[in-house]
């Protein structure tokens, strides 16, 4: 029997998710932290989506979030003006650096001593993480808001984005050394490491070019404007999300559609692999992440394959049986939202 | 419609939610016990396992019960006890999915009438309504 996807709604910001970024693989599991406009990023566990904690102490709307590889710090990017770095085990606060405007994007070097910041100011900041008081070093070139902003070569160059243009920077000459230019604007970035590979979105087009060169490798068109996409860790997928409120699934090799899936009730702001692959999550207008399995009916995290012969029925279906709904109706509600059947945890306040 | 017939990949549970009242962050929590190297899914003993399904339907009757409760609440006039005794009434609308916020309108509050309005729940001590 044909299993359809059961994404995991992950709740409790209380407007639009903006942004999302994924730990590397910890002795602990690995870890997401979302980042939302309403100013309280959050943190949680990468495989399960369980909420860990949040973030306090940002006075506006958050835009840009990350974890350091292995998730002990965290940073974040505000329209308080500030990027706050944070102790991403015990929450709390560890720096707070201010700006002359909206930050939108940060980054941690691999080793996590340097933070880059860019937003709206138009400057690219590196922030000695060592030595918190120094003023951070400054980039300048863009024309108009930085949008992203990431470490690629081994942290050796650096790739931003603004509205209309990817620029390709020296660490060390604190130069440009190539740039990209589009007609569109340029919505969303992901570095892969591993191939130095550069996934770029803008208008329909999701756009793949050598981190290195810059050179343009191949790109696809999808039926929506997209906001975000990413590569999966093996380069056989992608995933993609937009203003159609649609996840899309693509063969990376031939470009082909896979799957595509309903499920958010806004436009998709932010979605990306997990270390393993295993999952995707989404973050959308709607206020919710949602996790996704790469392959359906594999048993991952808490999707739980049961084969027909070691069904034991308990958790396909609840054994309890509600006189007023049907089997039918159970799907139905079971289906593109599948949150309602499944009782909660205890420790859920009624 | 030729969509085949597919049934939706069983799940163990929801993701858990924010608590409601506190950051988060547990002392105790995930950075304390590493990972076991093999996933201990198929190993429970059958006495424990029979105990645990026991006490899981327990947990999913009582909340479908309290989720229905919510359901007979919609349009009623509820009235709520808040911290420090103060007391409101309004109409219920509805609730998010954490039960974190109620949706309520013409909430009467010893200040006026709000329109609309939504109520913490981590502010509610108790509520109550006539079905």
């Amino acid at each position: 029997m044909a299993m359809r996807q059961t994404p995991l709604t992950c709740s409790g910001h209380t407007r639009p998710v903006v942004d999302l970024a994924f730990s590397g693989i910890t002795p602990y599991g690995y870890f997401l932290i979302s980042a939302c406009k309403d100013g309280k990023p959050m943190l949680r566990q990468g495989d399960t989506g369980d909420w860990i904690g949040t973030f306090l102490g940002h006075k506006g709307a958050v835009w840009g979030a990350t974890l350091n590889k292995d998730a002990t710090k965290a940073a974040t990017a505000a329209a308080d003006f500030t990027a706050k770095v944070w102790d991403a085990v015990s929450g709390d606060e560890l720096m707070t650096l201010a700006h002359k405007h909206i930050v939108k994007t940060v980054d941690f070097t691999q080793d996590s001593n340097y933070l880059l910041t860019g937003g709206q100011d138009k400057l690219l900041r590196i922030y000695d993480l060592n030595k918190p008081e120094a003023e951070p070093k400054e980039i300048s070139g863009h024309t108009s808001g930085i949008k992203k902003a990431l470490w690629c070569s081994e942290d050796k160059q650096i790739l931003s984005a603004d509205d209309k243009t990817v620029r390709l920077w020296d660490h060390a000459t604190m130069t440009e050394v190539k740039s990209l230019n589009f007609n569109m604007s340029v919505s969303s970035m992901e570095y892969i490491p591993e191939g130095e590979i550069l996934v770029i979105t803008y208008g329909r087009s999701i756009a793949f070019h050598s981190a290195v060169s810059l050179d343009p490798i191949k790109s696809f068109e999808a039926p929506a404007t997209i906001n975000s996409a990413s590569l999966h860790p093996e380069k056989e997928f992608l995933v993609a999300g937009g203003e159609d409120f649609k996840l899309y699934k693509y063969d990376y090799n031939s470009g082909e559609e896979l799957e595509s899936y309903k499920g958010h009730f806004g436009p998709i702001h932010c979605v990306r692999f997990s270390p393993d692959g295993e999952l995707y999550a989404s973050g959308s207008e709607d206020g919710t992440l949602r996790l996704w399995q790469t392959v359906v009916g594999k048993t991952y995290g808490l999707w739980k394959c049961v084969l027909p012969e070691e069904d034991s029925g308990e958790l396909a279906k609840p054994k309890i049986g509600f006189p007023e709904t049907t089997e039918e109706e159970l799907e139905e509600i079971a289906s593109e939202n599948s949150d309602c059947i499944y009782s909660s945890t205890p420790d859920v306040k009624a | 419609m030729q969509t085949p017939v597919t049934i939706p990949v069983p799940v163990l549970r929801l993701p858990r939610g924010p608590d409601g009242f506190s950051r988060g962050f547990a002392p105790d929590g995930r950075r304390a016990p590493l990972k076991p190297e093999v996933p201990q899914i198929q190993e429970c003993p059958i006495a424990q396992e029979s105990l645990e399904s026991q006490e899981q339907q327990a947990r999913a009757a009582l909340r479908e019960r309290y989720l229905r409760s919510l359901l007979a609440m919609v349009g009623r006039q509820v009235s709520f006890t808040l911290h420090e005794s103060v007391h409101v009434a309004a109409h219920f609308g509805a609730t998010d999915l954490d039960v974190a916020n109620f949706y309520v309108s013409q909430l009467q509050t010893p200040i006026g009438v709000q329109a609309e309005a939504l109520l913490r729940c981590s502010d509610i001590i108790s509520y109550t309504f006539k079905p």
